[in-house]
């Protein structure tokens, strides 16, 4: 290695000093977009009735690996927009500081209840500040920065499709080869089939 | 073996057992040749000549919470004893109280630079364990994290020795800032794809929990083709710079069969000279649908482990690259998705040990099925072999006889990752 | 400008030039941290004042308020003189050095030795932190720094007699005044003119640890070498004073090699001393920025191996070029 290549050091930074930048200023320089599925925060949403979705269930609290979530259930009880008994949830206490953001508490959500959103919560300057009320929850909602992912998405993303529907035995083809023998055995076949639909309802009439 | 409180080893078994530092040991792994590297209280002596530097947890270049405690007579050092555990978290603990589905955001935070690779170890133990098979596509998309996160995680490897020869202020701050610039293009294909820049938590047991968006194969395959053209100008930076060739050349060299003594595999080991890839040799996920080229040089120093890595972080690219250019249709899990916490049941008392070839070496995974019925969904020990943690072994036949620079240097390159050695 | 009255003149000089070098290496600190966010592809500082202009007021006001700790067993005396110490070594060289025609505080007719020894002076405050500050990794530091001091001062010294000989006296206004006219001792004669000044300019980056010779203050390894120890303005002192030292050869290396105030054709003045020196201030960031360190042995081998027989060999073709002519 001739010495005259470690001045090459110096000419990949001046190289990168006639680049762009690549850093922004936060927070009056964001531009940067967030993808649509980036999650850093929490809401509570309303559903479609316009009633507090959420409906106690406790699967959140279970699944979550920090056990980060509190959840009082609030009993069944008669909604008053749509009149259905349904369950409610009286108190509900998601620790921030404690989140790993993993999002299982999205996905085992049955109602899609609890989603994240897009935006960081604002520092604070004591624990408390982070630890999310059931009011701060539904205020989050209003912020409308939600992130792609809810309960339904995120199953239908995993689900493994449905196994496809048996499909009956294909009719012989048409074809010029095999015309005459397809000819043959679908005589054979008619011939069966009107005796299985002859022995059927004697067979009925039998287990009766 | 250590702490083991029952009767000694009966004699029949021809093994002579001695204790060392607290340590049962058998005696004939105390050959001359091995060093003793714990510093009894007789080696300090104030009024002598050797001087005891800690190289504490609170360093700059001990890749995270590291202590070593040097000996040292002037700059050489004479002794050296790793010390580990300050950032010790309780993970395998925390692996006995929760479900297998539970586990993987836990078990993310160990090999924190590249997290993918934790997850993808542990998801294919308790597959295994499980009995389910992954779909291809699945197998497909965790083949690609892998080798992108290995891309990643051999550039912040790249930077930060960068930062030990260097320095922050200075020349290895510039490449530093370089090498993040490009893995900061990655972080943003891993937020395309799950959601997160860090710590996913995408894989589950039996496939994965996001699928690829539409219009994320052509842009990773730019952004790859970004990161290899750049990988030029690293290479411009450092390879032939005399000031890197006098610092790494010649320095840490480790031998083969040391290396293999100790357990030591990845990068360490191929640049010893030493063939072995779980990639190749036992393959897993997608990896026995293409070839893998294993880099192997011979030097055995601190620039052949370089070498090996800017090697594998070319042949990375390339996998990803052509992997991308055809990713089959199909679902992402083969089992039902994650709505309880006892989703996942193993079979009772199964024991299992999976391995992946992570950038530092074999992540391996060690679990036991419950054999409680009721608690079948929790597993009965997850013991997590990381590579790391067997790298460590090495400082003691490393550091005696080099300068604290050499020291610095040979560590940097040995690549060791404190979350997933104290786990 | 001269006054009569060599007390006055050094008096007034001294505080004029004094406070702009001074202010210049303050913002320089400012230039270094833009210039190297730039080649990091990032803008550097740029929130305190428009463009981040009033970050080294800042940093300086930090610094003052912040707590001076003095470990219980170091030695208070030594550790508390070494910082002033260092300032007043880097500061002291500059009495000598020519800004422009007159512009001098003592034209010393010794001048140029006088400038080599106030910066190998800058050995002792450094070893003294070393030791004084209790604390291992500063005396590992203290130590590397007393070596490598010592030993690049010869090839330092060596390369500094090429422009001496050149110019036939040792008062640095002469070295200049020799060169007007275009005729730089870096460019002629050609060849070991370069390579004097390219010895002369890495000696001084070894005199004034900086990369890629910075092993006494290497981060990486010593946390931040013999200042490890000093809180507040102490080490503000310590941080002033490398770039001081750094500002201080650069304007010593442009008079003895590049022609000091000599600008093109009939027009000399300061403002190409200035242009000069600072170019050469900015290429000593330019190889910061871009280089990793050498070991401290390494660093050694190549004093005593390479620049020693590489000084005394200039020294010799000097001395016959200028018998030749």
């Amino acid at each position: 290695m001739s010495w005259l290549a470690s001045f090459d050091n110096l000419g990949v930074n001046l190289r990168n000093l006639f680049r762009p930048k690549n850093t922004e200023a936060l927070p009056w320089e964001a531009k940067r977009e967030r993808s649509a599925r980036y999650r850093a925060s929490f809401a509570l949403v309303h559903n479609e009735h316009g009633e507090e979705a959420c409906i106690g269930c406790k699967m959140c609290e279970k699944i979550c690996p920090s056990e980060i979530i509190t959840v009082v259930p609030g009993g069944r009880q008669e909604s008053e927009i749509t009149g259905k008994k349904r369950g409610t949830c009286k108190d509900f206490i998601l620790d921030l500081n404690a989140c790993i953001v993993c999002e299982l508490c999205v996905q085992v959500c049955p109602e899609d209840a609890i989603l994240m959103l897009k935006v960081q919560e604002p520092p604070g300057y004591q624990r408390e500040d982070l630890v999310l009320t059931m009011e701060k929850l539904y205020e989050n909602e209003k912020l409308g920065a939600a992130t792609w992912a809810n309960g339904t998405k995120l199953i239908e993303m995993q689900a493994p499709p449905p196994p496809p529907p048996k499909k009956p035995k294909p009719a012989p083809e048409p074809a010029a080869e095999t015309a005459p023998p397809a000819a043959e055995t679908a005589p054979p076949a008619a011939e069966t089939a009107p005796p299985a639909a002859e022995t059927a309802p004697p067979a009925k009439d039998g287990a009766e | 073996m250590s702490g083991h409180e029952s009767a000694p080893a009966p004699a029949s078994d021809g093994v002579q057992w001695t204790t060392v530092g607290g340590v049962r040991v058998p005696v004939e792994l105390l050959s001359p040749t091995l060093p003793d590297p714990y510093m009894d209280i007789e080696d300090y002596d104030p009024e002598g000549d050797l001087m005891v530097l800690n190289m504490g947890p609170q360093h700059p270049s001990t890749h995270g919470v590291l202590r070593v405690k040097l000996l040292l007579d002037g700059e050489i050092c004479v002794k050296a004893t790793p010390y580990l555990g300050y950032l010790h978290r309780g993970v395998e603990k925390l692996c006995e109280k929760l479900s297998y589905v539970q586990i993987t955001p836990i078990v993310d935070k160990n090999d924190y630079v590249s997290p993918m690779m934790n997850e993808l170890a542990i998801n294919m133990a308790f597959e295994k364990l499980v009995g389910a098979d992954v779909p291809r596509r699945s197998r497909y998309i965790r083949t690609i994290c892998a080798e992108i996160q290995r891309v990643g995680s051999h550039l912040l490897w790249l930077g930060t020795f960068g930062l030990d020869m260097g320095g922050a202020i200075g020349g290895g701050g510039s490449i530093f800032m370089h090498t993040f610039r490009e893995r900061e293009l990655l972080l943003d294909l891993f937020e395309d794809l799950t959601g997160c820049r860090f710590h996913y938590n995408t894989h589950t047991v039996g496939g994965n929990r996001h699928d690829i968006p539409a219009g994320w194969a052509e842009k990773a395959i730019k952004v790859l083709k970004v990161v290899g053209d750049r990988l030029n100008e690293y290479e411009d930076f450092v390879r032939s710079n005399q000031i890197f060739r006098a610092r790494t050349v010649g320095v840490g060299v480790i031998d083969p069969a040391l290396a293999i003594d100790l357990g030591i595999s990845g990068p360490v080991l191929r640049a010893s000279g030493v063939d072995v890839d779980l990639r190749r040799d036992q393959p897993y996920a997608a990896y026995d649908e293409i070839d893998v080229n294993v880099a192997i040089d011979t030097g055995g120093d601190c620039f052949a482990r370089y070498v090996v890595r800017v090697a594998e972080m070319r042949e990375s690219i390339r996998i990803a690259t052509e992997l991308l250019g055809g990713v089959p249709e199909g679902p992402i899990c083969s089992l039902k998705p994650v709505k309880l916490p006892g989703a996942v049941k193993a079979k009772h008392g199964q024991a299992i040990y999976s391995a992946i070839e992570s950038p530092r070496g074999e992540l391996g995974t060690f679990v036991v099925g419950n054999t409680e019925r009721r608690q079948s969904a929790i597993p009965y020990r997850c013991k997590i072999r990381s590579p790391s943690m067997h790298v460590l072994q090495l400082l003691p036949y490393l550091c005696p006889g080099n300068n604290i620079s050499d020291i610095i240097v040979a560590l940097g390159s040995l690549d060791p990752i404190m979350g997933e050695v104290d786990r | 400008m001269t006054f009569d009255n060599p007390w006055v003149h050094g008096l007034v000089m001294g505080l004029i030039l004094g406070n702009v070098s001074l202010a210049i290496t303050g913002y320089s600190i400012w230039f270094e941290r833009k210039f190297a966010g730039r080649m990091q592809n990032r803008p550097g500082p740029s929130v305190v004042g428009p463009w981040g202009l009033f970050q080294p007021i800042a940093d300086v006001l930090k610094l003052m308020q912040k707590e001076d700790i003095v470990p219980r067993e170091a030695d208070k005396t030594l550790y508390n003189l070494a910082p002033p110490l260092t300032v007043f070594c880097a500061l002291s060289a500059l009495a000598v050095v020519p800004v422009a025609p007159g512009w001098i505080i003592a034209d010393l007719h010794i001048g140029i030795l006088f400038a080599l020894s106030m910066g190998s002076l800058a050995v002792f405050p450094v070893w003294m932190a070393g030791w004084a500050s209790n604390n291992k990794y500063a005396l590992l530091g203290g130590m590397r720094a007393a070596a490598q001091s010592i030993s690049y001062e010869i090839p330092l010294l060596l390369s500094a007699t090429v422009p001496i000989i050149l110019a036939d006296s040792f008062r640095i206004t002469d070295i200049v005044t020799a060169q007007l006219g275009g005729n730089w001792f870096a460019f002629w004669p050609p060849g070991p003119g370069i390579a004097a000044f390219a010895l002369f300019f890495l000696c001084s980056l070894a005199e004034a640890n900086r990369i890629p010779f910075d092993i006494p203050e290497a981060e990486s390894e010593l946390v931040s070498g013999v200042s490890t120890e000093y809180t507040g303005m102490k080490f503000g002192l310590f941080q002033l004073a490398e770039y001081l030292h750094t500002f201080i050869i650069s304007l010593v290396a442009t008079t003895l090699f590049l022609g000091g105030w000599d600008g093109p054709g009939d027009n000399d003045g300061f403002i190409w001393m200035a242009i000069k020196s600072l170019t050469v201030f900015a290429g000593i960031f330019w190889i910061r920025w871009s280089y990793m360190r050498y070991r401290a042995d390494q660093l050694m081998a190549i004093c005593w191996k390479f620049f020693l027989p590489l000084g005394l060999a200039l020294v010799m073709f000097s001395a016959l070029w200028v018998h030749a002519s």
